[in-house]
């Protein structure tokens, strides 16, 4: 190809793409919650409507569907035309984990990912008043009394679930407990505070609301809050089960066109700079995290592929 | 809490408080009145409202439309035999014989009474106890809430109308109907037959919908042929005279104590406490063998039972920060935003405010009667629309409401064809109560059964001999099943 034949194709895609780009979004852009109105993923995309809509210079509007763990919501998004004008904020647990213990109408190569918006650590708990300082003494009573303690969940596959499985697989005693499903965390701590279960682990936002001690975190490194608290590589927790992060961001169905891609991703990262959005992560203790599309498509596929040990280890 | 009061009058009695309570709670009677509307929608409704208001406002408003909604739901289940809740479902049984008799004003009169009283004493005891519940709810595992979902379920034979064997279908079916979905232990899915909306189940609402509101306007499309249809003759509400109460008072306490009692364990809720006060009322009624045609104490009963839950739910949600339902989970939610921690500390943490939302939830309740009765009078000439008209308009908010909840048009499909099957399983005289109480039990039946067989390495004795609570109340269970046949044996 010529350098003129070069010109006159670019100038012919660029006279194409030109319009349909700096026309979008030529309608409200709808973002879907997974989960019902006035939970956490609602809040969160309700705190990023605003500054999403703003940066993108149009309108965007949140619907909920709620149902399955959120696989009803992601179905349907899979299902749908790529033209950027419906989004899911999708979880670590919606686009990674649920498809691949589930038979649902979606699996990796279904989607686009636009951008990575909040990810944070998980963290080992225990009661505050636990004879249990360390994961060293947690091993220890595991191993003394076999089917004995027991850690619960907020149901089978969610990332308080796979907490659980990567500690307990990483200290080696996933034999010697026992694992108690709840319908959703609050039951959960119930359990805890009446005593019913011994080990939860969760996100650093549930220390502020519960009587919790954390034992590990699994991060990199330990959290600027809680500088005393080891990671879990530190207890002898080893890769890949020493890190897990409670993530998500937002995911168009695949084959949306790379020009819509880019300007939904450079509004996803003004919106998620933005003051107001900062001003509500602080609130509500959101982590964020913002990954543009390739680095947030590459985070994906590896983490579809890591959490396949983690499946494995829950036995799911 | 007590000593916080003074301040929290002040947090509430200002213009922008009262406006909220008052506005708050006639529109959540409204919303709960419309058939399809119930307390989740309303609730999810006004949320994005209160994002943009200060703390105390924006959680009375949550508040008020909470508990307006509840009561709400009584009027449209006794004028138009459509409960707007699945927690109105008990107020039909009696509620629509009586409004059909041509004493629907009275019979709302006593749904008024026993609301307040209901959601009154809860706030009382709210207030007063909130912390000695929360720690007893605590004692409440799962196998303790085995225990008394099992006593809840014995309420299908009491419920049953006519033949206690389509009861139990009709039961058996609800029971059926919750399984579909997710399994609660392993996540693997069931009965979904590759259809991916199944994999959230049936959704509540959409089936007490279908099998109520849309099944009736079915019914009354069919018997319109022959120019039937009960025209219910309506002028208001009729507020019960004080002779009349002579006899109920200790049902109405009784039932107000079951209220509060399911409310403050979580994963019941006010569809279970509405049941399971029905059913003990007519076990204990010197009126028992009238229930079903427009007996007062049936009323009583249930509405003053589902209103007392708002109060006891709140308990868990302020003091443990666990949600008592869907509806306390959302006002956790919106905690948050407000700059509240929910949690174990809420109480020690914000008195003020906790001492408004109490004062706050009293006020609302007194607030039902004067505004019930508003709301009523208005809305009595609806009810003089042509039937034709009327039905379409309900069918309308049906299919709003049902789709709101969880914005999912394959929960249309479940509301259609729950209605159809309604309408034959009505034509053929199979009783719909049991359905739904199969339906809400569900669930928690197969979860803390599960849950308690892993606790107890799968044995089913366990759940007597190690646990006393759990124990009486199966004792119970068993005692409310053989107590028929027992007198039966006896009385020879």
């Amino acid at each position: 190809m010529n350098a003129f034949m070069r010109t006159l194709a670019f100038g012919l895609t660029a006279a194409i793409a030109g319009p349909a780009l700096a026309e979008f979004p030529e309608k409200p852009v709808t973002l879907i919650a997974p989960f019902n109105a006035g939970g956490g993923t609602d809040l969160l995309l309700r705190g990023f409507q605003e500054p999403f809509a703003a940066a993108l210079g149009g309108n965007a509007v949140v619907t909920n569907m709620a149902g399955g763990s959120g696989t009803v919501a992601a179905s349907h998004l899979a299902g749908l035309k790529p033209d950027g004008y419906t989004l899911g904020y999708l979880s670590i647990t919606v686009s990674t984990i649920q498809p691949q213990i589930k038979n649902v109408p979606y699996d990796k190569e279904s989607w686009t990912p636009i951008c990575s918006v909040a990810a944070s650590p998980t963290l080992f708990y225990v009661r505050s008043d636990s004879e249990y300082n360390s994961l060293e003494d947690v091993k220890g009573a595991a191993e003394a009394n076999p089917n004995a303690l027991i850690f619960g969940s907020s149901g089978p596959g969610a990332i308080t679930h796979l907490t659980m499985v990567a500690a307990m697989n990483g200290l080696g005693i996933m034999d010697n407990v026992k694992h108690l499903p709840h319908k959703g965390s609050g039951p959960a701590m119930k359990s805890m505070a009446g005593g019913i279960i011994q080990f939860f682990g969760d996100t650093e936002v549930m220390m502020s609301r519960y009587d919790l001690k954390p034992l590990a975190v699994f991060a990199d490194q330990r959290l600027p809050s809680l500088p005393d608290v080891p990671t879990a590589t530190e207890a002898g927790i080893k890769a890949p089960l020493n890190e897990l992060y409670l993530w998500g961001g937002l995911f168009a169905p695949a084959g949306l066109d790379d020009a819509v891609t880019a300007k939904l991703a450079a509004a996803c990262d003004e919106a998620v700079k933005s003051d107001a959005f900062q001003e509500f992560a602080g609130k509500t203790g959101t982590v964020i995290n913002y990954r543009g599309p390739e680095d947030f498509d590459a985070f994906f596929r590896q983490q579809w592929d890591a959490n396949k040990t983690l499946i494995e280890a829950a036995g799911l | 809490m007590l000593e916080a009061i003074p301040a929290a009058l002040a947090l509430l009695l200002t213009p922008q408080g009262i406006a909220t309570l008052v506005l708050g709670t006639a529109l959540g009677i409204v919303l709960g009145a419309m058939p399809g509307i119930g307390s989740t929608v309303a609730v999810a409704l006004v949320l994005p409202f209160t994002l943009t208001m200060e703390q105390a406002p924006a959680i009375i408003l949550l508040l008020a439309i909470y508990a307006g909604s509840v009561y709400g739901g009584s009027i449209s289940a006794i004028l138009i035999n459509t409960p707007g809740t699945p927690a109105g479902a008990a107020t039909v049984l009696d509620g629509t014989p009586m409004a059909r008799a041509g004493r629907a004003g009275e019979a709302l009169g006593w749904a008024t009474i026993a609301s307040v009283i209901g959601g009154l004493s809860s706030a009382v005891l709210l207030l007063m106890a909130a912390p000695q519940l929360a720690a007893f709810a605590l004692r409440f595992g799962p196998i303790e809430t085995f225990a008394l979902i099992c006593l809840g379920l014995t309420c299908i034979v009491t419920v049953s109308k006519g033949s206690v064997i389509k009861g139990l279908v009709a039961g058996a079916l609800g029971i059926f109907l919750s399984s579909v979905g997710g399994d609660p232990i392993t996540g693997e899915v069931r009965f979904t037959f590759d259809q991916y909306q199944l994999i959230a189940g049936f959704n509540l609402l959409a089936v007490v919908i279908g099998i109520f509101a849309f099944s009736e306007i079915l019914i009354r499309i069919a018997d319109g042929a022959d120019g039937g249809g009960n025209k219910v003759e309506f002028d208001g509400l009729v507020l019960p005279k004080f002779a009349a109460w002579k006899g109920r008072l200790a049902g109405l306490v009784k039932s107000t104590l079951i209220g509060c009692g399911v409310g403050v364990l979580p994963g019941t809720g006010s569809a279970t406490a509405a049941f399971i006060s029905y059913a003990e009322a007519k076990r204990s009624s010197p009126r028992g063998e009238s229930f079903g045609k427009g007996e007062p104490d049936g009323i009583i009963a249930a509405e003053s039972a589902n209103n007392a839950v708002t109060g006891g739910a709140l308990v868990p949600t302020l003091a443990l920060g666990i949600p008592g339902d869907v509806i306390t989970a959302v006002m956790l939610a919106t905690f948050t935003l407000h700059g509240i921690t929910p949690g174990v500390r809420l109480m020690e943490d914000n008195p003020t405010l906790m001492a408004a939302i109490f004062l706050g939830f009293f006020l609302i309740n007194l607030l039902l009667l004067p505004l019930g009765m508003v709301v009523s009078k208005i809305s009595a000439p609806i009810l003089r629309i042509r039937e034709p008209l009327m039905l379409g308009a309900i069918g309308v908010l049906c299919v709003l409401g049902v789709y709101y909840v969880r914005g999912n048009p394959f929960d249309l499909l479940v509301m259609f064809g729950a209605g159809v099957a309604g309408f034959f399983l009505r034509r053929a005289d199979y009783p719909m109560a049991p359905l739904i109480i199969g339906m809400v039990l569900g669930p928690a039946f197969e979860l803390s059964l599960r849950q308690g067989l892993i606790l107890t390495d799968g044995s089913i004795l366990a759940f007597v001999s190690g646990h006393p609570i759990s124990a009486v109340l199966l004792a119970l269970t068993a005692l409310v099943l053989l107590w028929p046949v027992a007198r039966r044996i006896l009385l020879k």
